[in-house]
């Protein structure tokens, strides 16, 4: 089951393709969050996303502040 | 071992481009290249810039991260096409099993290099990287078999730990290639003297590369020319030129190392040359 704020739709720069959009957050998401949108290889957005965790009341009292970090702080 | 004897001695400083990578995409740069034809343009200027190595993942159409062996091959091949640039597949993959994770090193013919992330690291709030020993263990036998030669990605200190204990695992051809990695959250952090302990702390027969995030590329790639290490560049991991201005390409990031390089008095390395630094 893929996330229930997840929407795809156009609007990046430089690419025509519908891009993962968070509702919860109002925002494009990063490639690599959005296999977390979409509950790919062993991830989940109920347990994996601090957004989603935020806007359903999950994490009540935490700041989703400081996940989200500079894009260019991690690779591999 | 890389050192400061190799500064002084001028050797060529191998230039590694990581194009692309998988976390964030054109929502963070629209210059960064994401179709296999946009890296291989990217990757034929940035070889014409001085780089020597391309660091690849691939993507599927909208941008999302891709392992199957069948994006990568169209991937390595238009940029095979496009340069003689060495072939260096990502083996990275958050929350992706090893099952995924394997896909990268089947194309035909095998890239000469692929990453091997020696340890966990957190992304997000809620996700880490794990990477454990069996993993990298298994990637690298795999490697090993298809005759890929292993970068070795030390996202800290105790991940130079981690290299050492593959080193007693199994049996590497030198050098052992390793990036040192700067910057914020699980990695090193980006101050010039953790640079100088963890290159003490490398094993006899490494080579290694400077990696440093964000506002720490330049400098840690100076640094790294200077103490005769290797460095990695790219829109990967660093979307901006300056304070806030954002890349115009990979090839502007790696024409300015190359030109630091130049002035220390040390030439970016041919594919040619990085070849046979590397064993690859
Ligand atoms: S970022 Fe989180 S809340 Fe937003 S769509 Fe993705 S999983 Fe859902």
């Amino acid at each position: 089951m893929t996330c229930p704020y997840l929407e795809y739709r156009e609007g990046i720069e430089g690419t025509p393709t519908e891009r993962a959009y968070c509702a919860a957050v109002d925002e494009f998401v990063q490639p690599m969050r959005a296999d977390v949108c979409n509950d790919r290889y062993d991830l989940s957005h109920t347990s994996d996303c601090e957004f989603y965790r935020e806007a359903e009341g999950l994490e009540a009292g935490e700041s989703a502040d400081d996940a989200t970090g500079p894009s260019s702080e991690e690779a591999d | 071992m890389s050192g400061y004897d190799d500064y002084l001695a001028g050797e060529p400083v191998v230039v590694t481009v990581a194009l692309t990578g998988g976390v964030h995409g054109k929502e963070a740069n629209p210059n960064l290249p994401e179709t296999p034809a946009e890296v291989a343009a990217a990757a034929a200027d940035a070889a014409e810039a001085g780089a020597s190595v391309a660091h690849l993942h691939a993507r599927k159409p909208n941008g999302e991260r891709a392992f199957s062996t069948e994006r990568f091959q169209e991937l390595t091949d238009a940029v095979r096409e496009t340069t003689d640039l060495v072939v260096q597949h990502s083996t990275g993959g958050t929350g992706a099993p090893l099952s995924e994770r394997r896909k990268p090193l089947r194309t035909d013919p095998a890239p000469e290099m692929a990453s091997l992330d020696m340890g966990p690291l957190n992304r997000y709030r809620h996700l880490t990287s794990e990477n454990p020993r069996a993993m990298v263990d298994a990637l690298y036998d795999e490697m090993a078999e298809r005759g890929i030669k292993p970068e070795l990605e030390a996202f800290n200190d105790g991940h130079v730990n981690e290299v050492h204990g593959l080193l007693e695992r199994r049996d590497l051809a030198e050098p052992y290639h390793t990036t040192l990695v700067f910057g914020g959250g699980t990695l090193t952090p980006a101050r010039p003297r953790n640079l100088l302990h963890l290159v003490d702390n490398l094993p006899e027969g490494a080579t290694f590369n400077t990696l440093g995030f964000g506002p720490h590329q330049l400098p840690f790639a100076t640094l790294g020319t200077v103490l005769g290490g290797h460095v990695r560049v790219g829109l990967e991991d660093n979307v901006y030129y300056e304070r806030g201005e954002l890349a115009a390409s990979n090839a502007q990031l790696v024409e300015r190392v190359a030109d630091v390089a130049r002035t220390l008095g040390r030439e970016p390395a041919t594919p040619v040359e990085a070849r046979e630094i590397l064993n690859c």
